[in-house]
């Protein structure tokens, strides 16, 4: 059986082999064999004419479109609705070629390809951020039901953020406009999408039209540029706009140090060293799923060696929370910490680079000589830790990234390339980042939000394209009275945003899902998009609706729709990789693989002087307290605050869900007189905001930190409106003079009580691990690597019973791998996507009832300045002796003979007796029936068409939790009975580990001695919560889960040896890092 | 422990100055015009259980959510009241059947109303587990091992599986117990009564003549139904304290908790009996009836649970020290000093160190200082309860998942509410019952015809011979 015959790079479209060694940009191979696709006789398409189900007679064009407008005009319940979407989906979609099919066809004439109750996946693109993961989408009966990371996708390599994942909620959002509208005088009329394209028309006639729009990396503003010189306007009128700064100051960068602007794309497998200034590339950064992926690579323990985080930073962040040497530096202080590691790197005679970067490097430290001689007081790290990080950094392979969203101040293109000539001197370039070679196509042109202010006066008409400046741009930076001045503001949004309140015409665009479209996030790499679904709303895709203004124009454009623009374009795509067939033929076999290319190539550049381009301000003065606004790893810069389970899935390091939080260090909030929910007033000289205080350990002690994404305005979404204060409020207007991005970072706060307490929805009451030693182990490396050597049978204790397995042919096991796990959440995304998890809102997630059933505790420990952060994915454990099961008094859970506790939902009574016994807590009780649509009184976006169908929605006064995704397990071995076969390993992925872009889960069937799950069980690292010391025969609770640990490796000081001494008795609660655990009833009492 | 008690000495200085119709017209004047104070607190009880059966409704119809507890707390005072008015059941049948077996003759006037508050604080504890599942229409269903065409089956190893046969066993046993000895004094009320009334009561009281052949079947079934009964009595609370013995929880987790729980349910049943004879002998003047010698029997038994249970609470603490076991230290630590002491400190107060007060035989016999102190132990004991079931849920294991409790609104009227229906019920007795047994009085009253006029040594000691 081949596994895969598109892996063998002989079709043409893999990805070719680097010359540097193993396939270097290419699904990472990991430590173990590469798991079986879905086994499936016969050609894979690959070759073959594509059958495309002949669906319907074709009618007269007036039938159809009639026929298509009666269709959408209908009132249609959910019955109808799946029928039409089955079918129109599946006509348009099947076998990834869409067709006008407009015709609702019952299932009896049940189309080619469509199995009802199995599902369709199709490959597309995420269109959430502009890093371009590859996504599977499962269609069932013609819904998306769950995203997935294309797992050959070299991008995502099957992971999605937490962004990504929730991308489902944005499809059927309850809030999508359902057809464009126009404000008149003083009143909002809809209008048909005709008259909307013959208004444009006349409006755009001879007018100077600008586009705004966001980040892509494909063909997207090329098409735009196209469109603007078809309709009379000048290409040079297209702006893009990413609130992640970092596209833009490293592609600026770039330029100034290479000639070209780009973002280097990262290889971290062979590097040692990883050094973050200031950085967030774990949490946001650049392509947050991608560099997981390749940090997690460089995080596996190979021949006992691992690569070493090294992390500067004044906020606590999810990249911080993984580091092993962790150095709080003072706030907006990143770029003289680069000149320190610089100086020590340029002292040495050893330094790697060319003699011109050594040069430069002497220069820019020559230049920022005053800077320097203060700067190890000022940053608060002495001169020793650079002096031993630059030997260590010169003596092993290592790279440097610097800045983040906490940190974009004035200075972020300097950072940037200060960066630069570090990582000359370490030898980065050509080894861990690539900028000859497929680089990293930058989603925004640098200079775009300085051309865009310069220009915005003199424009006629301004269309904004899925971006919403008018909430994330700080209100400072003017863009109200900018867009005021132009006459007409055509706003083209998927949802309501902020920014339809500037515009004269409101129009829905498609969901990604629905849309056509394609991505470069490497040169010379493509990742398509194809429409997944219909658009389930009156939408339209922005390039179609440009297309028909201009045909309105008299000014067609030489396409019918921008599927044609992005065929036509494909072609040179075609060339590239030397397809010599069909063309239609090489189309759909991308469309079904979702990506396609041969990466670019161009010579190596030198380094350029940007000596002039380096010059840090002066000293950050201490004691000054300084605002930081990092974009919130879930909610992005607020594109995700209107998805519940994005809001619900809680900040890694505090825990907090829905809310927007003041975090301070401890020490500075106890000197003030501060506790925990202490409603401050944060006020500069911009504008003044309130929130509440999370005495955050780790962060600076002049640091305030105040996450972007919350603050919406109310009439924008129920869901997001009236949560949270947005931070940009705070900022005065300042540029980076380089990029024309806004400042985000650094603004001097005044902090005040206001006297109330605001409960903030902290999900997590108690933050450290209790003086206890078998929930979270903690081992050296040198510790990790000689347990490591070791094999170990955790199974193996003293035991009464026969063992439980003896006859199955299966036991399902996970490993939760603590080193890899970052704590970004993705995997609650997941599960709740997959599972029909609800989410409860901000009251009932105060009182704790929050219904995850993957949980992320996350513990503090040590030094509160800087603490070492272990994150532990929590849920079920699937116990062999499962305290849950004994007790339950109608055997409503029940053992799996392979391995899972069951429930059997309808015959749980709700005695709640098993969720007493559990001493993990992973169940889940259901205290209300969660209405589909309805949080409280907030309007839920969780469609009821968004069920996946596979899972039982449970009603109240059931208990409900994780069982291993346990629909795909039965789906699994349904097709391996029908192929008389095992079920493979890693034929069955549950969604926690499917979505991890970490590859920190790992499931798999512990009965065969060669899976993944079990050589990582036997894996001497592994261990058992609360499974005791099973060295020292110690076997603790004996609850034998099927879930094993890995321990948490670090290469921290004094790591895995015993820092509970100083917390006195077992069990006593830890003073500052300790959140009081309040009475959480306030808020509650009113029901 | 209950043989220690010499019957026959309280019958000796017991004080009769009553002929057997005294008996008859005094204690049955609760039939008649009760004291106005009767009346109000019905009101007010009647008031208590109406609220609470409008927050019940609102709940099974709304969703469990309303309470104010929630993970990890799965259970709080919904439970802590099923135990606390377990617990108090206990007293009745102890009273009514064990110290019957051991003749402790003191027992004939406090035992019918001790088996009364019985029946309607185990009927109390049988509404939570039901109301507290959120769906009682499933749950009361599905928990009884009925036969149906699935093949269903409850789980005999939950403890809640022997809970619903511990609680319907004693419940019926109690009932039968209770209902046999008052069918003589239905039958007395029967020939009292006229029209109506004596229909109702002579329906109740199945035919009861007094004949010879009645008496001896009666006595033979009625020291049978102890005699089934008195394994109960130690059986029930072991079973209820098995609901948390079975789990793995850190405090819950204890072989010590069957005794201990049977010893404070004791403690808690006696030290309600006397709370409500206190005031039921005021309201209903039978003072002469219920003698300041019955009273310090009862305050004895008391006293004597209330050292076991002092016992129980040091050894606890110590196993969980000497266990050398992180979570079980941590977890009673907490409870001596966490966020839970003060409901630890109250509950050690009230069940330990106030009854101590009790050694004094003056203090045992200031019905006064004793109603307070009594009325303590009901509230320690049932702080003992909130406390090994906040306490331990709480904060277990994982310190991720802990979390916090306070009661809210609904848990508030529904406690107040179960006491309302307690109240509601031992009320109605009150009224339509007789108090005291009348048969059991007059079975250690001095025979009629006896010289020692007022001395019940022959007259016990002749009964005792009868048999």
């Amino acid at each position: 059986m081949t596994i895969n015959n598109m892996e063998s790079g002989k079709k043409g479209f893999a990805i070719e082999t680097d010359e540097r060694g193993p396939v270097v940009f290419g699904p990472v191979d990991g430590p173990f064999e590469r798991p079986a696709e879905k086994m499936v006789e016969g050609n894979l398409y690959m070759e073959t004419e594509e059958v495309v189900p002949e669906v319907a007679p074709r009618e007269s064009e007036a039938e159809q479109k009639d026929a298509a407008r009666k269709a959408l005009a209908m009132n249609i319940d959910r019955r109808d609705f799946l029928k039409l979407f089955g079918a129109t989906a599946v006509a348009s979609s099947a076998a990834c070629v869409r067709r006008p099919a407009e015709k609702a066809i019952p299932y009896v004439n049940q189309p080619v390809d469509f199995v009802p109750s199995v599902g369709n996946e199709y490959a597309t693109t995420c269109g959430e951020c502009a890093a371009g993961c590859g996504v599977v989408v499962r269609t069932l009966e013609g819904r998306p039901v769950k995203i997935e990371g294309n797992r050959e996708h070299p991008i995502s390599q099957g992971g999605t953020c937490t962004l990504g994942q929730a991308a489902l909620q944005g499809l059927y959002h309850l809030e999508r406009r359902k057809g464009p509208s126009i404000k008149r005088a003083n009143r909002v009329d809809n209008l048909a999408w005709d008259d909307v394209y013959e208004l444009l028309a006349k409006d755009f006639a001879g007018k100077k039209v600008g586009i705004l729009t966001g980040g892509s990396t494909g063909n997207r503003h090329q098409f735009y540029r196209e469109w603007l010189r078809a309709i009379g306007s000048s290409e040079s009128r297209l702006y893009t706009y990413e609130s992640n700064a970092l596209y833009a100051t490293m592609a600026q960068a770039h330029a100034i140090a290479f000639g070209f602007e780009a973002l280097p794309r990262i290889d971290l497998r062979q590097v040692n060293t990883v050094v973050g200034i200031g950085s967030d590339f774990l949490d946001v950064g650049v392509s947050p799923v991608y560099f997981a992926k390749s940090f997690s690579e460089a995080r596996s323990l190979k021949g006992g060696k691992m690569a070493r985080l090294v992390q500067f930073e004044s906020a606590m962040t999810i990249t911080g929370g993984r580091a092993d040497e962790r150095h709080v530096i003072a706030p907006n202080a990143e770029l003289i910490t680069t000149l320190l590691l610089m100086k020590s790197l340029s002292d040495r005679a050893d330094a790697k680079g060319s003699a011109n970067a050594k040069a430069i490097a002497r220069k820019i430290l020559a230049t920022n000589a005053n800077v320097i001689s203060g700067g190890y007081e000022a940053v608060g790290v002495e001169k020793s830790v650079f002096d031993a990080l630059a030997t260590d950094m010169i003596r092993s392979q290592s790279v440097l990234f610097a800045g983040g969203s906490h940190s974009f101040d004035d200075q972020a293109t300097s950072l940037q390339v200060a960066t630069i000539v570090v990582n000359e001197l370490v030898g980065a370039y050509g080894t861990a980042l690539m900028i000859d070679r497929g680089w990293m196509v930058s989603p925004v042109k640098a200079g775009d939000m300085k051309r865009f202010v310069d220009d915005a006066r003199g424009l006629d008409a301004l269309v904004i394209i899925d971006t919403n400046p008018a909430f994330t741009l700080p209100a400072s930076f003017g863009f109200d009275a900018l867009v005021k001045k132009i006459p007409l503001m055509v706003s083209m949004q998927t949802q309501p945003v902020e920014t339809d309140d500037l515009a004269t015409y409101v129009l829905p665009l498609n969901h990604y899902l629905e849309s056509w479209g394609d991505e470069q996030p490497a040169a010379g790499f493509w990742s398509a998009r194809q429409p997944a679904v219909l658009a389930t709303t009156d939408s339209r895709q922005a390039e179609d609706a440009l297309l028909w203004i201009a045909a309105h124009m008299k000014r067609p454009m030489p396409y019918s729709d921008y599927r044609a623009y992005i065929r036509e374009r494909w072609k040179a795509v075609a060339a590239l990789v030397d397809s010599k067939g069909d063309f239609d033929n090489f189309f759909n076999a991308v469309l079904r693989r979702g990506f396609v290319g041969k990466l670019a190539s161009r010579p190596a550049d030198s380094l350029r002087d940007v000596a002039s381009s380096v010059k840090a301000a002066k000293l950050p003065a201490a004691g000054t307290l300084r605002l930081l606004a990092p974009i919130d790893v879930r909610l992005n810069d607020g594109r995700g605050a209107n998805k519940p389970v994005l809001q619900e899935t809680g900040d890694a390091m505090t825990t907090i869900a829905w809310d927007t939080w003041v975090a301070l260090n401890p020490g500075t909030a106890k000197k003030m007189g501060l506790r925990r929910n202490d409603l401050l007033k944060v006020e500069t000289d911009a504008g003044t905001v309130e929130a509440a205080l999370y005495p955050l350990p780790g962060v600076h002690p002049d640091a305030v930190v105040i996450h972007r994404g919350n603050g919406h305005a109310k009439h924008v979404s129920k869901i997001s409106g009236g949560n949270g204060v947005n931070p940009l409020a705070l900022f005065a207007k300042a540029t980076d003079a380089a990029t024309g991005m806004p400042v985000t970072s650094g603004a001097t706060v005044k902090l005040a009580s206001t006297g109330k307490i605001f409960q903030l929805a902290a999900m997590q009451k108690h933050n450290d691990l209790a003086n206890r030693h078998d929930i979270v182990k903690k081992l050296s490396v040198a510790k990790a690597a000689e347990k490591m050597a070791k094999v170990q049978n955790l199974d193996d204790v003293p035991d009464l019973y026969p063992s439980l397995y003896d006859n199955a042919e299966y036991r399902w096991g996970l490993s939760v791998d603590l080193t890899k796990c970052t704590g970004c959440g993705a995997c609650q995304v997941a599960c709740a996507q997959e599972n029909n998890v609800p989410q409860v809102g901000r009251e009932q997630v105060n009182l704790h009832r929050v219904m995850h059933w993957i949980r992320l505790d996350r513990y503090f420990e040590g030094d509160t300045n800087n603490p070492q952060v272990s994150i532990q994915p929590m849920m079920c454990q699937q116990c062999s002796h499962a305290p849950c099961e004994a007790v339950c008094p109608v055997f409503a859970t029940t053992h799996h003979e392979e391995g899972i506790n069951s429930m059997t939902y309808n015959r749980c009574i709700g005695t709640r007796y098993c969720a007493n016994a559990c001493p993990y807590k992973v169940r889940r009780f259901n205290w209300w029936t969660h209405k589909w649509n309805t949080i409280g009184d907030r309007l839920q976006d969780r469609n009821i068409r968004a069920l996946n169908p596979d899972v039982t929605v449970r009603t109240r006064g059931v208990m409900e939790k994780c069982n291993f995704c346990f629909q795909r397990i039965r789906d699994a071995k349904h097709t391996a009975k029908v192929q008389i076969r095992k079920v493979m390993d890693g034929e069955i992925r549950t969604a926690c580990e499917q979505v991890c872009p970490s590859d920190a889960i790992v499931f798999g069937n512990l009965k065969d001695p060669n899976s993944r799950v079990s050589k990582l069980r036997a894996d001497g690292r592994s261990y058992l919560a609360l499974g005791g010391d099973p060295e020292a025969k110690e076997f603790g609770l004996k609850t034998l889960p099927n879930v094993s640990y890995m321990a948490h490796v670090s290469h921290r000081e004094g790591f895995g040896e015993s820092l509970h001494s100083e917390h006195g008795a077992p069990g006593s609660h830890n003073t500052d890092a300790k959140t009081e655990t309040h009475g959480n009833q306030e808020e509650h009492k009113g029901h | 422990m209950a043989h220690t008690i010499d019957a026959s000495k309280y019958s000796n200085t017991v004080k009769w100055e009553k002929t057997i119709s005294d008996v008859n017209d005094e204690i049955l004047v609760n039939l008649r015009n009760p004291h106005p104070s009767f009346y109000v607190a019905f009101a007010v009880a009647a008031l208590a259980l109406l609220t609470a059966i409008g927050f019940v409704a609102a709940h099974t119809i709304v969703g469990l959510g309303l309470w104010n507890f929630a993970p990890p707390l799965y259970w709080a005072v919904d439970i802590t009241n099923f135990v606390f008015w377990v617990g108090i059941g206990h007293a009745g049948t102890l009273i009514s059947a064990i110290l019957f077996l051991f003749r402790a003759k003191w027992r004939n006037t406090v035992n019918r109303s001790a088996e009364a508050m019985t029946i309607f604080a185990v009927m109390c504890a049988a509404v939570f587990p039901l109301i507290h599942m959120g769906r009682m229409w499933v749950g009361a269903y599905w928990a009884l091992p009925l036969p149906n065409t699935n093949n269903l089956w409850v789980n005999f190893r939950s403890p809640l599986v022997w809970d619903v046969f511990a609680i319907s066993t004693y419940f019926t046993v109690s009932l039968l117990f209770w209902y046999m000895g008052l069918v003589p004094d239905l039958a007395t009320i029967r020939d009292r009564s006229k029209g109506f009334k004596r229909l109702v009561y002579g329906f109740m009281s199945f035919g009861w003549r007094g004949t010879v052949r009645q008496w001896y079947h009666y006595e033979a079934g009625y020291g049978f139904l102890a005699a089934l009964a008195t394994p109960l009595v130690l059986s029930v609370h072991s079973v209820v304290s098995w609901d948390f013995a079975m789990s793995i929880q850190p405090g819950w987790h204890t072989t010590i908790f069957p005794p201990y729980f049977v010893a404070g349910a004791i403690l808690s049943g006696c030290a309600m009996v006397y709370t409500l004879l206190i005031p039921v002998r005021k309201m209903f003047r039978l003072e002469k009836y219920i003698l300041p010698e019955h009273l310090e029997a009862c305050i004895k038994l008391t006293l004597l649970t209330s050292t076991i249970v002092f016992y129980a609470y040091a050894i606890e603490f110590f196993v969980a020290w000497y266990s050398g076991n992180t979570y079980e230290w941590a977890l009673f630590e907490k409870r001596a000093t966490g966020p839970y002491s003060f409901y630890f400190w109250t509950m050690v107060f009230c069940n330990c160190i106030f009854p101590l007060a009790w050694w004094s035989k003056r203090i045992r016999n200031n019905i006064a200082v004793s109603f307070v102190i009594a009325v303590l132990v009901n509230v320690g004991m049932w702080f003992e309860r909130y406390n090994i079931i906040i306490s331990s849920l709480a904060e277990d294991f994982l310190p991720g998942s802990w979390g916090h409790f306070e009661p809210g609104l609904w848990e508030i009227v529904i406690t107040i509410g179960s006491f309302g229906l307690f109240f509601v019920f031992f009320l109605l007795f009150c009224k339509f019952f007789p108090i005291i047994s009348l048969s059991e009085i007059k079975l250690i009253m001095p025979k009629p015809l006896s010289n020692v006029h007022g001395g019940g040594h022959g007259g016990a000691h002749s009964h005792a011979k009868g048999h």
